[in-house]
């Protein structure tokens, strides 16, 4: 309905062309650039009523003939494309302002901006091009690709699902590793993001060294995303409406969907003959792939519309955006309600005001299943019994539990078990035992059950609000003071129905939680800009305070019988529990930066220092204090390269810096321990006395560390800005080597202790690697441009230390307690184990061929050490899930009307730890044991969960983002009122490579994002790919 | 205009710097701050409460929390001859055949959960001077729950570290010294004395009088001080003390608090004090496949010894009927058998944890008088070892017990309470008994199996300073 009305609307465009006359006559000028006066030769200049061009001169001057009414496009190279409506006017001289892309665009740094010719940090710029239509559902997942040192993987692919986000490595334990997110100047919490519009946003700054952050102190360590919202303009208001509807799929594993008819032939290849098993796997005759029932497919529709414009004094922007992405998995649904309102408006020549406010609503409906669990499902099962199927069922076992079983109900696998192969139907018992063949391996109830007959959601109201003053008090010192707050509320809801659990375990259960998180952020600096003769300084001083208090309640009941009324009212009011807990934190900053400029850039210099005072540290280290110094050296400016026409710019810079990093991350999770870890703490506990009555005690939760104090980054950044051949070529590399120190470890204690751990400042780990960004205008010709950019980052992360921890070995699952060492010399959380050394023969295994698509459980390992048996000396690092290398490499084509880009993006060197393997190819089931009896060379046999058998190589190459646009012509749209008109199409993930050995379906899917066992993949959720058309117009 | 400047710059000062030590310094309002605690009798008490909270464990399959007595059962009845795990499945399959490793997290949580139980008894040993007329009875109550942690420790583990008050995290040299078991059991024989003498009867969850006695009379019998447990033992038989064999087997451990019960761990179906060891026992319903399902050995042993017993003890998984599985504690009830659910989700059941009940007076009490010997025809132990079987409809009377007699029955009698692997060592029959049933399963028992390991951890933190028992 809705594209086809876009269409309709397309059409309409196309066949209103009218042709009319006037009389016409010559317009003359000169083009210089705005910025340095000089005379611009070779802009093209294009009546867009007539479609007639001219270019400019070698003095920059041009002739054209044109109409009064009608429109010149003046367009070049690295300048930003003006249309100007002549009035009868013969002569029109104009100014080009110079394109985003070029080095004298403005950045928005800490409490600030800067000119990026001046910057000495290493800021990486995003505009909004083109990003709003991209297919995503969260701005985040935009981003991938467009930053260098920025990784921003998609661990979890549920639709609104957050990606995780580490700029420079993984530089902390205990602490947050998510940058720190600043909007429109405040400080907002990292799940903003996830109820952002991208068509409100202007651009993205990514703040990576620690002479950047340095601003932001006690929260710098892991990198500053700072956004800048769109703004109203002077004039009438412009509307703008994008909308764009896509189809998303989901990448399934080829490896992952065992057959019924595989495993028949592999074993009759190898035995010569079919198993009873197996012969009735095949008489049920299905084959199902749950990567079809649980990858359902979605789609992504978002609709922007807003209305920005404003007089002199007063501007305006004014945004409303709906967004629904249906997501790719079973059940999985996320809408988004956003609106944005900017009002900025000057008082007097002296006092100006800004108001902003936010309200978003978010719904998500979870995938409340893991597909681990529903993969392994054997592929014989249905879903749903059918005329065919039900004939298996037998009703007579486990006590007539399946004997009212009907067609249309879950099919579950114990159903199927004791079947009479001789007589062909389910064995009824009447020999007295009921026996047959059994083919179930799990008394799970039917994998979809489990996701359908939940329902899962959280959703989120957030509002953030803010104002500001901004007071010159005289030409060059001004001052600003701002409030602002941002509320959440959060309502969890987990319902699970009846039919939703594994057999004998019927606990329907309902939980329910409510959050509120108020945020609260108030902030005054000066600033003082102020040049003379060849210096420019620019300073800040100012100071700022924050306030976060969270409250929790949650409650759950359960004991329902049907899933008609899902309340806690309905619930058996013996199993209701609830639960509730408050915690707060503050802050107060007090900041200041000093940047000095020598003759426009040629020697520039800055200095910023920041104290924070947390309410996390006790008294003895509440203070932390954070200083920064960078320089840069303009060597275009230098004579000796003045004469060199390659060098257009040529900077080289150098930065340090001390960021700190205050926010506990513990796991799990206690929220009263990462707020006052200072304090001995004492929480409620409860045990049963006589009658069945509970007594309440307290138990202490924490062993106090008042010396507690900030987590410490020392950063070292050398990089060089350049820009070549009339920045044809332009780009920037940095080195960086960061040292974080006194890190937070929640470091294991003794038992006897009669706590596990006590936290303390004593890890220390190091990033280092290069960033690139290279931009290059390949081509550019009258109707065509094309322009690419590569952007290449490697990071080595580096335990230092790791105090009683170093040498540590972790697991996720004590049942599957596959490994990882913390061993410093080595990558936080590396991989360890066996060394594969080879497969056990099939012959050696108990029943190779059931369940569907089974291997063995073991395989045979080397011994490392060569003395002749396997223990734990044998083992080694298998590997670690840290890419060493994340490249992109994106093109641009315009040609005329017509603009193509698409981007390339990879990973390499990071591996992943596949444990989807080990439950899809029941590698823990005793039948895939080997024979004890004959398996020779038993000694060196262990499970391949212990080994490097399920570590894959989690590297990829994807097509991320294909966007082919077509923007309709001035004259056509004017006949119809509109000031612009493009039509796209865009596709995400259309082709996705895989390394060889990786057998799922998202190297990229994280289970779990803790630092000591990351890069533990569960079968995760998928990549998927979208196409989608879209409509962008303005009037 | 400069005195603008000034006003602004004045309002903004004073407005931040004057809060700024409250501002940074929020009182905690969901917790306590251990400062500003412990003053009064009633909030020692809390302390005290909160040592029964740590044996019970904490109800959930996070590997991050203490588990409490939920995990005993791995460590006793799944290393003797009674059970096993359904499949073979994961680390709880390393019990029932012998090969556990020093990193095996079931093993780690115990160590954990009974040293977390010596620790908050120790916290309200600290804080005695506050409780008043309290003091006496808190002081009894706190060393019988570190009693009763260190002699299973010792138990499981031999020579461990003797922690009696709250260490910090920097005193290693106590935290990872083993000390002698004879020096554990000092420690415990004193402290179960102190309880004994502090505590009155009354409650079957908290520690009272009958429970020291008991504990006390097997840590005597353990340390061979036979006619010490005898005398303990008859003044808990004595009938003014009021505890008496239920008539019904069943109802022993299907109607909580009965007089048979002399101490046991409480939990409320439903609610955050529940337990899950109970549905861990079924078929797939707790979190594992099932663990602790009975051996054919115990089996066979409940059919021949059992009489009404065993239809209380074992059944047939109805699911895999190869197997069978415990039916005592239960949680989701069993219609055939009478026995009704304690919780309408069975991973958070209501079924209380028998620790010490009278049955096992009796049977001790006929182990005292047998003092060490191979058998005794003592008048007082046959009529102790008639009560039992009388109960069990067995009653033919008996004119002498073996040692191996009253092992046999005291395994039928006790059957899934953990007591099964602890009477074997007692009664210096775990060597030859274990090893008969590993050669019969293929299972690899040695004599050092007797003993757990020193958890990894523990000893990777220790610096070398813990060592590690014989055999791992």
């Amino acid at each position: 309905m809705d594209l086809k009305f876009k269409l309709t609307l397309l059409i309409a465009l196309l066949m209103s062309v009218v042709t009319h006359a006037q009389s016409s006559f010559s317009v003359t000028g000169i083009v210089t650039s705005d910025a340095d006066k000089q005379t611009l030769p070779g802009v093209s200049i294009l009546n867009l009523k007539t479609k007639k061009g001219a270019t400019t001169d070698f003095d920059g001057k041009y002739t054209i003939t044109a109409n009064s009414g009608d429109v010149l496009e003046f367009s070049f190279l690295g300048f930003k494309t003006q249309r100007i409506t002549i009035k009868n006017q013969t002569t029109l001289n104009v100014g080009l302002i110079e394109d985003s892309n070029t080095l004298d665009e403005v950045v928005v740094v800490g409490y600030g901006t800067q000119k990026k010719s001046h910057l000495t940090g290493a800021i990486s710029k995003v505009k909004n091009v083109n990003l709003d239509q991209i297919a995503v559902a969260r701005v985040d997942d935009a981003l991938v690709g467009q930053v260098s040192g920025v990784q921003i993987a998609a661990t979890e692919g549920e639709a609104g699902s957050d990606p995780t986000i580490r700029i420079r490595g993984i530089g902390s334990i205990t602490g947050e590793l998510s940058p720190l997110i600043v909007v429109d100047g405040l400080v907002v919490d990292n799940d903003y993001l996830s109820a952002l519009d991208m068509n409100s946003v202007d651009s993205f700054e990514i703040l990576k060294d620690a002479a950047s952050t340095a601003i932001y102190g006690s929260r710098g360590a892991r990198g500053v995303i700072m956004i800048t919202t769109k703004q109203g303009k002077d004039g009438k208001p412009r509307f703008s409406y994008n909308t764009f509807s896509g189809f998303k799929t989901a990448r399934q594993s080829d490896a992952y969907y065992l057959t019924v008819a595989e495993t028949a032939a592999a074993e009759l290849a190898a035995t010569g003959a079919l198993s009873d098993r197996t012969r009735y796997k095949q008489l049920i005759g299905v084959d199902t792939n749950w990567q079809d029932i649980i990858f359902d497919g979605g789609i992504i529709t978002n609709h922007s519309f807003s209305v920005r414009g404003g007089s002199k004094n007063t501007k305006y922007s004014a945004s409303l955006n709906y967004l629904h992405d249906e997501g790719v998995l079973l059940t999985d649904d996320f809408k988004k309600y956003n609106f944005n309102l900017k009002l900025d408006t000057k008082v007097s020549d002296k006092l100006s005001l800004g108001f902003r406010i936010t309200p978003t609503f978010t719904d998500r409906r979870r995938f409340d299943g893991s597909t681990h669990d529903i993969l392994r499902q054997p592929s014989w099962l249905p879903v749903y019994l059918d005329e065919n199927t039900i004939q298996f069922v037998n009703r007579f076992r486990d006590n007539g539990k399946y004997a009212n079983v009907q067609v249309g109900d879950y099919a579950i696998q114990r159903m199927f078990d004791d079947y009479d192969l001789v007589n062909g139907m389910p064995d009824d018992g009447s020999d007295g035992t009921i026996s047959g063949t059994d083919i179930s391996n799990t008394s799970n109830t039917n994998p979809a059950a489990k996701v359908l007959e939940r329902d899962r959601t959280d959703d989120k109201f957030k509002i953030f609000g803010s104002m500001f003053a901004k007071y010159k008090i005289n030409d060059n010192l001004s001052f600003r003071t701002s409030f602002g707050g941002d509320f959440q509320h959060t309502k969890n809801r987990r319902w699970q129905g009846v039919e939703a659990h594994r057999n004998g375990a019927a606990n329907t259960q309902l939980d329910l939680a409510n959050t509120n998180r108020y945020h609260f952020v108030t902030e005054s600096y000066f600033t003082y800009d102020r040049a003379f003769g060849d210096h420019e300084v620019n300073a800040v001083v100012g100071m700022g305070a924050e306030s976060w208090r969270t409250e929790i309640n949650a409650s759950s009941g359960g004991g329902y019988t049907s899933d008609l009324i899902q309340t806690l009212s309905a619930a058996d009011p013996t199993t209701i529990t609830s639960f509730s807990q408050d915690y707060e934190e503050r802050l107060i900053s007090y900041f200041g930066r000093l940047n000095y400029s020598f003759k426009d850039g040629k020697y520039l210099a800055s200095l910023s220092l920041r104290t924070d005072g947390s309410s996390v540290f006790g008294p003895n280290n509440k203070y932390g204090f954070f200083p920064a110094a960078s320089i840069g050296w303009g060597l275009h400016k230098e004579d000796f390269l003045s004469e060199v026409d390659a060098i257009k710019t040529l900077k080289l810079r150098v930065s340090y810096g001390v960021t700190g990093n205050k926010d506990l991350r513990t796991f799990p999770r206690n929220f009263q321990v990462e707020s006052y870890p200072y304090l001995a703490l004492l929480g409620p506990s409860s045990a049963v006395f006589d009658g069945g009555t509970l007594s309440n005690g307290i138990n202490p939760l924490n062993v106090a560390n008042p010396d507690l104090r900030w987590e410490k980054s020392i950063e070292f950044n050398p990089g060089i800005d350049f820009g070549l051949f009339n920045n044809v070529i332009t780009g920037s590399f940095d080195y960086y080597i960061k040292r974080s120190e006194d890190l937070i470890i929640d470091n294991p204690i003794s038992y006897t202790t009669g706590q596990a751990s006590s936290l303390i400042n004593i890890g220390q780990v190091e990033n280092k690697g290069f960033e690139l960004e290279l931009r290059t205008r390949n081509m550019v010709k009258e109707n065509f441009r094309w322009t690419s950019t590569l952007i290449a980052s490697r990071n080595e992360n580096t335990l230092l230390d790791f105090a009683d921890s170093n040498g540590q070995i972790q697991n996720v699952d004590s049942k599957r307690a596959a490994e990882w060492i913390n061993l410093v010399g080595n990558p936080i959380s590396s991989f360890y184990g066996w060394v594969v050394d080879e497969e056990i023969p099939l012959e050696f295994i108990n029943d190779p061929y059931h369940p569907i698509g089974a291997q063995a459980q073991d395989v045979y390992v080397k011994d490392l050490n060569g003395d002749g048996i396997i223990d734990d000396d044998d083992k080694t690092i298998l590997g670690d899930p840290y890419p060493d290398l994340v490249w992109s490499f994106a093109n641009n084509f315009n040609i005329g009307n017509v603009d193509i880009s698409f981007m390339f993006q990879g990973s390499h060197g990071a591996q992943v730890r596949n444990m989807g393997d080990q439950y899809i190819y029941n590698h823990f089931n005793s039948a895939q044991d080997y024979i004890s009896a004959t398996t020779p060379n038993q000694e060196f046999i262990r499970e391949k969960i212990f080994t490097n058998h399920i570590i894959q190589d989690a590297s990829y190459i994807a097509l991320r983002n294909v966007n082919i646009g077509y923007n309709f012509n001035y004259d056509l749209l004017d006949k119809v009122g509109l000031t612009s008109a493009r039509v796209y199409v865009t596709g995400q993930n259309l082709l996705y490579l895989t390394a060889d050995d990786y057998t799922g379906f998202n190297p990229e899917s994280i289970n779990t994002t803790v630092p000591g066992t990351y890069g533990y993949q569960r079968a995760g959720s998928p990549v998927f790919s979208t196409v989608s058309l879209g409509v962008n117009i303005e009037f | 205009m400069k005195t603008l400047t000034k006003i602004i710059i004045a309002v903004i000062t004073v407005s931040f710097f004057s809060c700024s030590d409250d501002f940074l310094e929020p009182v905690p309002s969901s917790v306590l701050s251990d400062a500003n605690y412990f003053n009064t009798p009633e909030e020692v008490e809390t302390a005290v409460i909160n040592i029964y909270d740590g044996i019970q464990g904490v109800n959930s399959t996070s590997t991050n929390d203490n588990h409490g007595i939920m995990y005993e059962f791995y460590l006793t009845e799944m290393r003797s001859d009674n059970t096993r795990t359904k499949a073979s499945e994961g680390e709880a399959a390393q019990f029932e055949n012998y090969s556990i490793t020093t990193n095996n997290g079931i093993v780690q949580d115990y160590y954990a959960s009974f040293y977390n139980v010596i620790y908050r008894s120790n916290i309200v040993l600290a804080n005695l001077d506050v409780a008043g007329s309290s003091a006496a009875a808190f002081e009894a109550e706190a060393k019988f729950t570190r009693a009763y942690a260190y002699f299973n420790l010792v138990r499981l583990f031999g020579d461990i570290p003797l922690i009696d008050k709250i260490i910090s995290p920097e005193d290693k040299v106590t935290a990872y010294t083993r000390v002698p078991t004879s020096d554990i059991y000092e420690l415990i024989v004193s402290d179960l004395q102190t309880a004994v003498s502090g505590l009155q009867d009354g409650s079957k969850y908290r520690a009272s009088k009958a429970a020291a006695e008991t504990l006390l009379a097997k840590v005597y019998l353990t340390l061979n001080r036979y006619s010490e447990a005898q005398t303990l033992l008859e003044s808990v038989m004595n009938p003014g003390r009021g505890f008496a064999l239920e008539a019904n087997f069943k109802d022993v451990f299907f109607n909580e608090g009965n007089n048979e019960i002399i101490f046991a761990i409480g939990y409320v179906g439903d609610t955050t004090d529940s337990q899950n060891f109970s549905a861990e026992w079924l078929n797939a319903v707790g979190r594992t496949s099932g663990v602790n399902y009975v051996t054919e050995e115990a089996r066979l042993a409940l059919d021949a010894l059992g009489g009404n017993r065993a239809m209380y003890s074992y059944r047939q998984d109805i699911t895999q009927p190869s197997q069978y599985q415990v039916v005592k504690y239960i949680p989701d009830g069993d219609t055939n058998l009478g026995i009704n659910p304690t919780s309408t989700d069975p991973t958070k059941a209501g079924n209380d944890w028998i620790v010490l009940r009278y049955s096992d007076v009796l049977l001790m009490h006929v182990e005292a008088i047998m003092a060490g010997g191979l058998s005794t025809t003592s008048s007082n132990a046959l009529s102790s070892f008639q009560l039992v079987r009388d109960r069990a409809g067995l009653t033919t009377p008996v004119a002498s017990i073996s040692r191996q007699e009253l092992l046999d029955e005291r395994r039928v009698e006790l059957a899934f309470e953990n007591h099964r692997l602890f009477d074997l060592i007692r009664m210096g029959e775990a060597e030859s008994t274990l090893s008969a049933f590993s050669n019969a399963n293929g299972y690899s028992f040695t004599s050092t199996d007797l003993l757990l390991p020193i958890p990894q951890r523990e000893r990777n933190l220790s610096n070398g300073l813990l060592g590690q028992n014989p055999g791992y």
